[in-house]
């Protein structure tokens, strides 16, 4: 975002250039993609549950497939209802975002393209994710409500596709972090010539 | 001992970005969602959600174990500056204390599904929350050590190498 334009607002931003002292996307992230990859997870454990029966048997575990099933439901639908907050909190972020002009990332992109990618990417992953828990819930509650096997495997194989789409935006949010150092506050003291050392006592 | 790893890139790690961050997801996300299920199972009395509790906890309990390995790894390589240091001390203490604190959250409610899947005392839910606690404080160290130190971030290994920090 113009340096100008959010100069209009410096007095409320602090070191990290937020108005609060730690970013909030980075830890609504943590929940999006853990309850989301678990969910795909559970579905294929349901999927392959003859084959797991005697390590469940072995490991002592009392196991029913439709509880992985459960699984693969609700947490998918509490990803699709978190991933809206983190979608927000992390458009809140890039708008107040001023990373150095003149780092290329490790994947040869600038900041600007790194950004515009990443909140890009967001958007289409809440689509994919809100699209996944709308198909879910067909299969659960209307297509598939008396089989064994709760989930297609179209649907799986989707899944195992955004994991790779996720990867590969993961490691853009990563990269806003750990190279250019957009809300990191020892990176943006370095950058004005201050010393983290005795600044973060 | 460093020259038995591959060489270290600007982020000072012997892989591209850091691994941690990424593995604490499952137990975050799966201790939380694993507590808020209980809770919701408790007042609507949907005891398939008691189920889903129960496989979430113990994909967390997995996941922690890979979460410190790979957190002992990158610790140990953060160089942390002394205004980090106390921090990072903090974090891996309670690192560890939380595996064994969701290992053993975890075994109890295996003995309780063993017993009786449809019920759940009053006291685990009391230590659920105290769970959820604990681990909201250590992601708040976690997020101060990245967030605020910088630790692996291109800028604060590259200062760490000049000698600034």
């Amino acid at each position: 975002m113009n340096l100008d334009l959010i100069d209009q607002i410096r007095d409320q931003l602090g070191a990290n250039g937020l108005p609060y002292p730690l970013p909030i996307h980075p830890n609504l992230v943590h929940l999006t993609l853990g309850l989301f990859i678990a969910a795909i997870a559970f579905d294929i454990v349901g999927v392959l549950f003859p084959l797991e029966k005697p390590v469940f048997k072995f490991l002592a575990i009392p196991a029913t497939r439709s509880s992985f099933f459960d699984v693969g439901w609700y947490n998918i639908l509490a990803a699709a209802i978190i991933t809206f907050f983190t979608v927000a909190a992390g458009f809140y972020e890039i708008l107040l975002a001023t990373p150095p002009a003149n780092v290329t990332s490790a994947w040869g992109l600038q900041a600007m393209e790194t950004l515009l990618w990443h909140g890009v990417g967001g958007v289409v992953l809440l689509l994919l994710i809100v699209t996944m828990t709308v198909w879910r819930g067909f299969q659960r509650f209307l297509w598939r409500k008396d089989q064994a096997q709760q989930v297609q495997w179209s649907y799986l194989l989707v899944g195992l596709g955004i994991f790779a789409l996720m990867f590969a935006h993961g490691t853009l949010g990563a990269q806003l972090a750990a190279e250019f150092g957009v809300h990191v506050t020892a990176d943006r003291l370095l950058r004005i010539g201050e010393n983290p050392n005795l600044l973060l006592k | 001992m460093l020259e038995y790893l591959p060489p270290l890139n600007d982020h000072n790690l012997p892989y591209p970005d850091t691994i941690h961050p990424i593995v604490v997801h499952f137990v975050i996300a799966m201790v939380l969602f694993a507590m808020a299920c209980d809770v919701l199972g408790y007042f609507t009395r949907n005891v398939q959600l008691y189920e889903v509790s129960w496989w979430n906890l113990f994909f967390a309990t997995v996941s922690i174990f890979i979460a410190i390995i790979f957190g002992q790894i990158e610790a140990g390589l953060a160089e942390p500056y002394p205004a980090a240091a106390s921090t990072l001390n903090l974090h891996t203490l309670l690192g560890w204390s939380l595996s064994g604190m969701i290992a053993a959250i975890t075994a109890w409610r295996y003995v309780l599904r063993s017993r009786d899947p449809k019920e759940l005392p009053i006291p685990f839910l009391g230590v659920g929350i105290v769970l959820v606690g604990v681990v909201c404080v250590q992601v708040y160290l976690g997020d101060l050590l990245v967030w605020v130190y910088g630790l692996h971030t291109v800028p604060v290994v590259e200062a760490v190498k000049q000698g600034i920090l």
